[in-house]
């Protein structure tokens, strides 16, 4: 069953076109990746498929759901981690738990045991009662990935869930990602990182240009071939050679 | 850091800053923003001159703004502190980029405040200097006065931002330094009330009798305030791993809504705390209490307490709605099921709960410090609360989530300013001439605060879905 479904998606800045006549479809279960360089149109195609920000063109459906007519109805099903943000600055990552959980109405003695959970998981439980703006980066990027699934959402939209993560809790957020996925949810992984795409997601498609260029499921690549080779193939090509991509 | 690298810091910060606001206030617009000051001085002071005011008055009140102005800048110092720890966002001045250069926060802060002085004394004390002068003086006496008039304001405008930060390098260390900023400040206001000439040894002084022992005393006020700030402030402040207990579910259960407990959290929390808003209305109380002093001495008539400082404080709107959204961007709660307009509603509720606290709170000490009918106060109250809604209206209709960026554009600081002025100067106007109030002009005055108020609302309703248009828009 389909989860999310892109179809013609067109949204400009401006005379800055980032994504343009974008289709895809990503079935439930899946661990896609959007990979892609700077600039791709990766995280514009997050903003549209959340509600966020309104397309100039295209029809979009995340669990059926259309964001652009119902923005909130698509935002309480799904969870949100977004690339830039970090936990609001004067509030601790315990309150920022708790002010998630208000917003989406996850009761205060689920949002205590999920608080409690997450902090073991990913190693800031002596961090609980610390103000945000004093954590590092590292620090707050373990508190945005656990406000995105606090409320455990059948489908979840990741930009770069890996930044500033030390090794040890990287393979902890990839161990987690595909327990979550084998658990029947949705996750949407977006990254520039081809190793990153290439170890976690089941199905990776490759944007360039605002388009999606190619969609490959790193595991069934031919011998030899591996994802970096795909992905030079179709971007490297345009970019640096000037030579059109294969079909 | 040689002095050839401290140049080239300074150059380089002088033009981030104009890169900053000739983009954020739409380019070309922004070159106009000293033009329109220049016409708004001159007009504000050929007003005062048909009235009768004296020159020597509207030189005393230029440097009394000047003095504001810097008081008011020198806050960079709160701001500093916590935009080192990324409250800007993608926003990264020099001024914050010790961590990466190697120069010292300390010595990025002394250039940052040497560009604002030479920024603003060019952009608004030089406009404002050649806005008023030739209005109340005459042309054999301009070359001479412009000069000194830019050249003392500006040395106002320093004192004001240096008393800031040595004020709160002060504060910031501990109960011994608090103890000293409380008798530094006790002293100079009990010298001024035993009658010493503190005014001489100030830059005001200076421009009244531009001599060299006036001089003197200025140049040794300023290093004096300065070198305090030098030795006490400290812009990286230590505080890391701050931790606090959790409040969020008890504040929430009195506030109600989350994103307006989250606000007030923010604003509770940063540097300064609520003083910050208080310290705003202060500013305007201050500002009240030397119009209307100004007005007594003019008229001979003193102008009714509450409805002026009701009024003017209702202003205090626009600074404490400015710091409820200081700390967070609409974005931020985008990726939570919360629409623009829940965010407003927060706001708003935010803005409820804080803003009468503050100017309120400001109000009562003008009544107990000046006293009046207690009619008049109770109208004051009502015009207080009338202004407040009405400016926080108008500047969310204007502004959205960010007034503090886009007031600076010329175009919309003059229709800001259009729309401040038109509802209170005919208030102002009855507040004096017809002081003390009978009932007749009592009830009007206070229909109109409940107007105003009805305004302001309505304004704040049209506003948001106008918002969530544009920031949807992407």
């Amino acid at each position: 069953m389909t989860a999310i479904q892109i179809e013609s998606l067109r949204k400009s800045y401006g005379d800055v076109t980032a994504v343009d006549g974008l289709s895809i479809a990503v079935d439930e279960g899946e661990l896609f990746g959007l990979l892609g360089p700077n600039g791709a149109g990766k995280t514009t195609t997050m903003e549209v498929l959340t509600g966020q920000i309104e397309p100039e063109h295209g029809r979009v459906a995340v669990l059926g759901i259309d964001p652009v007519e119902r923005p909130t109805a698509v935002r309480e099903r799904v969870g949100v981690l977004p690339e830039k943000e970090s936990p609001p600055s004067f509030v601790t990552p315990r309150e920022y738990f708790d002010f998630v959980g208000a917003v989406r109405g996850v009761p205060d003695d689920e949002v205590d045991e999920r608080t409690e959970t997450w902090a073991e998981r990913l190693g800031f439980a002596e961090k609980l009662d610390t103000l945000a703006t004093d954590l590092s980066r590292g620090q707050q990027q373990k508190v945005m990935i656990t406000g995105a699934f606090l409320h455990e959402p059948p489908v979840v939209f990741i930009d770069e869930p890996l930044a500033n993560l030390d090794p040890i809790v990287q393979e902890r957020v990839k161990r987690f990602l595909r327990s979550y996925r084998d658990a029947g949810n949705t996750l949407v992984v977006t990254t520039h990182d081809v190793d990153v795409a290439a170890e976690l997601c089941s199905r990776v498609g490759i944007l360039h240009g605002g388009d999606l260029v190619a969609d490959v499921r790193p595991s069934e690549l031919p011998a030899g071939e591996t994802l970096l080779d795909v992905f030079l193939d179709r971007v490297d090509a345009t970019v640096e050679r000037g030579v059109p991509p294969r079909d | 850091m040689t002095d050839g690298r401290t140049r080239r810091v300074f150059v380089e910060m002088f033009r981030e800053e104009w890169r900053l606001h000739s983009r954020l206030f739409r380019g070309r617009r922004f070159a106009l923003f000293p033009v329109l000051i220049a016409l708004l001085a001159a007009g504000t002071v050929r007003l005062l001159a048909v009235t009768g005011t004296e020159p020597g008055t509207v030189f005393a009140g230029l440097h009394a703004l000047a003095f504001v102005f810097g008081l008011h800048t020198g806050s960079i110092g709160l701001v500093a502190r916590d935009a080192l720890r990324n409250l800007l966002g993608d926003l990264t001045l020099l001024v914050f980029s010790a961590r990466t250069l190697p120069l010292s926060q300390n010595r990025l802060l002394a250039v940052f405040v040497l560009k604002d002085v030479v920024y603003y004394a060019l952009l608004f004390l030089l406009p404002i200097a050649l806005g008023t002068v030739p209005a109340v003086v005459g042309p054999g006496e301009l070359p001479g006065t412009v000069p000194l008039l830019w050249a003392t304001l500006t040395l106002t405008f320093v004192l004001g931002m240096g008393a800031t930060i040595a004020g709160l390098g002060l504060a910031g260390r501990g109960v011994a330094g608090k103890a000293l900023l409380a008798a530094v400040t006790a002293s100079v206001v009990a010298a001024w009330l035993v009658g010493v000439d503190v005014v001489a040894a100030t830059p005001y002084g200076a421009f009244l009798a531009p001599t060299a022992p006036r001089l003197g005393a200025t140049a040794a006020t300023l290093l004096s305030v300065f070198a305090v700030g030098a030795l006490t402030f400290d812009a990286t402040d230590g505080r890391q791993g701050r931790t606090v207990g959790p409040s969020f579910r008890r504040w929430r259960r009195r506030v109600g809504d989350p994103v307006a407990t989250k606000t007030l959290l923010d604003v509770h929390r940063s540097t300064g705390g609520v003083g910050k808003a208080l310290f705003s209305a202060a500013v305007l109380f201050g500002v009240t209490a030397s119009l209307i002093d100004l007005a007594g001495q003019i008229t001979g008539v003193s102008p009714s307490v509450g409805v002026s400082f009701g009024a003017v404080l209702g202003l205090s709107g626009f600074t404490t709605y400015n710091w409820l959204t200081q700390f967070d961007d609409v974005d931020s709660y985008l990726v939570q099921p919360l629409t623009v307009a829940d965010v407003f509603a927060a706001k708003f509720r935010a803005f409820l709960l804080l803003g009468p606290l503050v100017g309120l709170g400001v109000y009562a000490l003008a009544l107990v410090r000046r006293g009046g009918p207690a009619g008049e106060a109770a109208v004051g109250g009502v015009l207080l609360v009338g202004v407040a809604c009405y400016i926080f209206g108008t500047t969310v209709y204007l502004t959205g989530l960010s007034p503090n960026e886009f007031l600076f554009d010329t175009a919309l600081f003059a229709v800001f300013g259009a729309a401040m002025v038109v509802p209170l100067v005919p208030i102002l106007v009855v507040g004096f001439v017809f002081a003390p109030l009978s009932l007749g002009p009592l009830a009007a005055l206070g229909a109109g605060g409940v107007v105003l108020g009805i305004l302001g609302v309505g304004l704040y309703r049209r506003a948001v879905p106008k918002w969530s248009g544009r920031y949807r828009s992407g």
